[in-house]
């Protein structure tokens, strides 16, 4: 191959080509070397309680069922017919016994089998070995704290060290409490004409926006008594901390002040989810269930979540100038009626296709794609550089490499990561990178 | 004061009426078109209650979850203030998925007319279709229907509240970027 993934990333000066949000052949390479490979959020147990339920969505390009088998399991295969290619299922969700292909009739059972084949014994003179002819099944499927995750690559480490370091950042938001999390029913899904790393990169890691693309929103939910600098978005990096995991992971919050949460989705959503539950208290500590607020976070490289509002959602790549995000609304099982109502109007009203926050998103990264058409404009590198070396390893509350609120350290570590998988190189040499660490994950 | 209702095999107002709430639409599509949101705020009663729920793509016999319900996720779930505040939003002048404006036209059709619950309510559905153009090149077409609470308001301006709106959009994946316009 000709061009040098590697090359287009430059971690070290905080330089990255734009041509990775644009290429054609990059974004093959992707298709082929990092969603094929990478642990992907496929969909959270409550979407599926009941044996025979299902939900469509997909890897990468490729399109997936996701089902609860008999057996209380999850069974996840590609949602292709293996006779002609034809999609299986062409609903969003639903609930079946089976799926039928709607072409000739090669009928599926809830694990992908292939269980029935019309005139098999005229047509196929009984020497069709439908054994052979499953649904394409994913390699390793996997559940943490209730997300459901799947890899088409068998190599692939476990999920627990896919996630490494990361895993004491995602249980403030994925294992609050023993009762766990469900999501709400309905999903925002909408179009950005942009590639979907933007997306991915500014939940990783990108405070830095905030007061300015969304200052409209921030202005209309803040109340007048409130100094908007101070007590909704310190503008002091120190309030707050980034954190960025050499898997690619990153996340960052503010710890003093930065109560973005009340004005987002009110007061007792904010306080339940700031030191108001006992329980996440108890097993999160004080970092976490009380200090850390506003938070932004993806785990890589496309399932991004904000703690606290509790939308999380997919960016599902579709070509390099294209993606679709998939957004829901989480809740603690055991939160208060009233918590849960705030949640669910809240998230909508803020980080959803019509919400006053992620509207004002679109508008930047849509606009990014557009002037990336032209030659000269893809000549010269962006920039990623701020707080570049002056992160810091031995933080007392936050494990891992961590800095600064407003730093694109999450940044690196993210096109890193993603140009160390895009060029196709191996999980043994992928691992070892980060050995040392993952230890920290405890 | 008792809205007028005459019944016949099609319709249960009578044209006077029909004619006075097709104008009351038509002004509001106005209102939106031309950026006067502060007008078009003073339409809604203060409990309004403005809906879009979700949508997806279901198979016939599972039609009947195809929108989300109230206790779940929405597009728009907003009271009075709440829809004061995406004013106050667009107002701001950094609200950069409307700085510059969009350029909106409300096409409101098929208005149907029914008895609401109370005597000085109504049942209004109307279907519309909103092309939305940004910047140069950005176009978006959202066509579905609404069904409105009309509340008769002898303090309003225009004599009429509404004081429900739902809306139901004909997509399911939104084939836009936002939806930072009205409906």
């Amino acid at each position: 191959m000709a061009l040098d993934i590697r090359g287009l990333v430059d971690a070290k000066q905080g330089t990255v080509d734009p041509r990775i949000y644009q290429d054609e052949e990059i974004y093959q390479q992707e298709l082929k070397n990092v969603f094929a490979r990478c642990w992907l959020f496929l969909a959270h147990d409550s979407q599926i309680p009941n044996p025979g339920d299902y939900m469509t969505t997909y890897m990468g390009e490729d399109p997936v069922l996701v089902v609860r088998k008999r057996d209380g399991s999850v069974g996840v295969f590609m949602n292709q017919c293996r006779h002609r290619g034809m999609r299986l299922c062409r609903a969003d969700a639903g609930s079946a016994k089976s799926f039928s292909c709607s072409y000739h009739g090669w009928t599926y059972d809830l694990s992908g089998n292939l269980v029935g084949v019309p005139s098999e014994d005229d047509a196929y003179h009984n020497e069709i070995n439908k054994a052979e002819w499953g649904a394409i099944k994913v390699a390793q499927v996997d559940n943490y704290r209730g997300f459901i995750f799947g890899t088409w690559d068998p190599t692939a480490p476990p999920l627990i060290d896919y996630i490494g370091d990361f895993r004491f950042y995602f249980d403030a938001f994925a294992d609050r409490t023993e009762a766990g999390t469900e999501l709400l029913g309905g999903a925002h899904r909408w179009v950005f004409p942009a590639n979907w790393k933007f997306a991915a990169e500014q939940f990783c890691s990108d405070m830095y926006h905030a007061p300015i693309s969304h200052a409209s929103a921030v202005l209309a939910l803040t109340p007048d008594d409130q100094d908007v600098d101070e007590e909704v978005f310190p503008m002091e990096g120190m309030k707050g901390r980034q954190f960025s995991s050499e898997l690619g992971h990153g996340t960052g919050f503010f710890v003093e002040s930065g109560d973005v949460l009340a004005n987002i989705v009110g007061q007792k959503p904010a306080d339940w989810f700031q030191g108001g539950n006992p329980e996440a208290v108890e097993r999160l500590g004080d970092a976490r269930a009380q200090r850390m607020r506003g938070a932004h976070a993806t785990l890589f490289p496309n399932f991004s979540f904000l703690p606290g509002i509790n939308t999380l959602r997919i960016w599902h790549p579709k070509g390099p100038n294209e993606m679709e995000v998939w957004a829901w609304t989480l809740v603690d099982k055991n939160a208060p009626a009233d918590v849960r109502e705030a949640q669910r109007i809240g998230t909508g009203r803020t980080f959803s296709v019509a919400g006053m926050f992620e509207q004002d998103d679109g508008e930047n990264w849509s606009e990014i794609q557009r002037v990336l058409r032209g030659h000269m404009a893809r000549q010269s590198s962006f920039n990623v550089q701020m707080g570049l070396g002056h992160e810091w390893h031995d933080d007392p509350d936050f494990p891992g490499k961590v800095n600064r609120v407003y730093c694109e350290m999450a940044a690196r570590g993210f096109y890193r990561r993603w140009a160390d998988m895009a060029s196709g190189m191996s999980w043994d040499e992928l691992m070892a990178s980060v050995g040392a660490a993952v230890e920290v994950s405890g | 004061m008792t809205a007028q209702l005459e019944s016949s095999p099609v319709t249960s107002v009578d044209a006077e009426l029909q004619h006075q709430i097709e104008q009351f639409l038509y002004l509001e599509a106005r209102f939106l078109d031309e950026r006067r949101f502060e007008e078009w705020l003073d339409l809604f009663s203060d409990d309004i209650h403005y809906w879009m729920p979700t949508r997806s793509v279901r198979y016939e016999r599972e039609l009947d979850k195809e929108f989300s319900a109230p206790n779940e996720v929405a597009h728009f779930d907003e009271n009075k203030r709440a829809l004061e505040e995406r004013v106050t939003r667009i107002r701001s002048g950094m609200a950069w998925a409307e700085e510059p404006p969009s350029r909106t036209r409300h096409m409101v059709h098929n208005v149907i007319i029914e008895p609401g619950d109370s005597p000085a309510e109504l049942l209004v559905r109307s279907n519309i279709l909103l092309y939305r153009g940004r910047l140069d090149r950005d176009v978006d077409l959202f066509v579905g229907f609404r069904q409105d609470v009309l509340r008769r308001s002898e303090d309003a301006d225009y004599g009429w509240l509404i004081a429900r709106r739902a809306i139901y959009l004909d997509q399911t994946l939104i084939l836009a970027k936002n939806m930072s316009i009205f409906f």
